[in-house]
């Protein structure tokens, strides 16, 4: 059982699907304190909800449905 | 490989030394993909331009760091490196390793990946270089299963590294190895999951020697010191004077606040450590005379970086002494009050110097909890680099004269 309600949880992935996201812009976007957006998509992760995607310099975390699409567009 | 092939890779095969192309095509030979590692190697010399791309979903379950996407533009004319992924695997503190571990090492990476390595990296993880998206989850899980973990990478915290410390240095004033192993311990966290404005480096050093450069290249120096005495034996002293050390040349005129005074007819050394910075450099010189004090703990530097382009900073010092016995709570206090600040107020890819240049010194202070000192000064030596004229340059005793007459002495 994780420390947020799904509710929270389902405003966090429906972000992470639009595109990939920094925590702390994400944070911004939702009004929350980015230490909770840290640990609601290290949940998600963990449930496989949601990955990490990397531009090569920097991780940012999407749903895994998006992580793949943009994998995709990059193998063109 | 013929050198009509690949004329301008054959022409870094020329001279003595070893050459990573000879290594490349050795191991072609083995795995014959890598042929096209080479192929692109050569179009990228010729077009001058690099062909690799980075990027992407390449980490391991659970993991956002740890492998380095590597693609190539050329995949259709090389597909042996159509993927190319470096993986960062934690090296131990100090970098000490049993023959058996790098031979397990290699087999794992010789059956994953490409069996090529520049080992360390310069955090000081081992780099593993090239193998496919597939190979990225079952080398890991062999890793693990041999006792191995990925490093750190991205907006993260790095591998923390250490000098040999007390393990082979007699200058060593804290356990290096242990402090790194305890950081890479509690932060798993960190290091596994990059969710910071930027990446984060802790270095330890045993001594101001300073041998893993922590002062200018991490975020967070450890650097052992002492705050007592620095311990004088005057018989070794008179001993190398003997053996023709120039204390007086070499030692006293070097001090760089001339708290050393020697006694020529005494052959006695005074050093007045009110005034000492502990620059190491009167223990370097006369390491069996003189020993850094019995008072031992680290001086806290933060800020320093090296990156490779641009704007690289010295650290600061912001605690000049800290006791270091485990498990190092108010070490682990500081950094956790460092990391909350720049959090919550780093821009984009700002590393801590870039934050504390924007936000000023005394509310970064303020926000770590840490009082403001005199001796926090910026820069003790702007320029790590010293350029000597000629003129400047005395003849050296040559220290194998010395210690070849210490020898027949004993």
């Amino acid at each position: 059982m994780g420390e947020f309600d799904e509710e929270t949880k389902q405003k966090v992935l429906e972000k992470l699907a639009q595109k990939p996201w920094s925590t702390r812009d994400l944070a911004k976007v939702l009004q929350m304190k980015k230490r909770e957006v840290d640990k609601i998509c290290k949940e998600l992760i963990a449930e496989g909800k949601a990955a990490y995607w990397s531009s090569g310099s920097t991780a940012y975390v999407t749903t895994k449905e998006k992580a793949e699409e943009m994998e995709a567009k990059r193998r063109g | 490989m013929s050198n009509e092939e690949f004329p301008l890779l054959s022409d870094l095969k020329k001279g003595p030394w070893p050459s990573f192309v000879t290594e490349i095509e050795k191991t072609a030979e083995k795995k014959p993909e890598m042929r096209d590692l080479l192929k692109q190697l050569e179009r990228s010399y010729e077009d001058k331009i690099t062909y690799w791309k980075h990027g992407g979903i390449v980490s391991v379950k659970g993991y956002g760091g740890g492998v380095i996407g590597r693609y190539s533009f050329l995949a259709k004319e090389c597909p042996g490196v159509a993927e190319f992924h470096t993986m960062r695997v934690n090296q131990p503190a100090g970098w000490f390793y049993t023959t058996e571990a790098l031979r397990t090492i290699c087999d794992i990476w010789e059956k994953y990946g490409s069996g090529l390595t520049n080992m360390h990296g310069s955090t000081g993880d081992i780099i593993l270089l090239g193998t496919t998206t597939p190979n990225l989850q079952p080398c890991f899980n062999e890793l693990a299963k041999n006792g191995w973990d990925l490093g750190g990478s991205g907006s993260a915290l790095r591998t923390p590294s250490a000098c040999a410390g007390p393990a082979r240095c007699e200058f060593a004033c804290i356990d290096t190895l242990d402090i790194c192993y305890e950081l890479t311990i509690t932060y798993q966290d960190e290091l596994h999951r990059p969710m910071w404005p930027y990446k984060f480096k802790f270095k330890i050093a045993g001594c101001p020697n300073d041998c893993v450069a922590s002062k200018a290249r991490s975020d967070f120096a450890i650097v052992g010191t002492w705050k007592d005495e620095i311990k004088i034996n005057q018989e070794e002293v008179k001993k190398y004077a003997e053996a023709g050390v120039d204390i007086k040349g070499q030692v006293v005129d070097n001090c760089p606040t001339k708290c050393i005074e020697y006694d020529e007819e005494k052959k006695e050394i005074k050093i007045d450590n009110s005034n000492c910075v502990r620059c190491m450099h009167c223990i370097n010189v006369l390491p069996k005379a003189l020993k850094p004090g019995d008072e031992r703990g680290a001086t806290i530097l933060m800020g320093g970086k090296a990156p490779i382009l641009e704007g690289p900073v010295m650290s600061w010092v912001i605690v000049p002494f800290m006791k270091m016995e485990p498990p190092y709570e108010e070490l682990k206090e500081l950094s956790e009050a460092v990391w909350d600040f720049w959090d919550e107020n780093g821009k984009f890819r700002e590393r801590l110097a870039e934050l504390i240049e924007r936000v000023g010194m005394m509310a970064f202070l303020e926000a770590i909890g840490v009082e403001p000192d005199p001796r926090q000064i910026k820069e003790p030596r702007a320029n790590p680099f010293y350029f000597w004229r000629e003129e400047d340059l005395k003849p050296r005793t040559d220290p194998w004269e010395i210690w070849r007459k210490a020898e027949k002495e004993m």
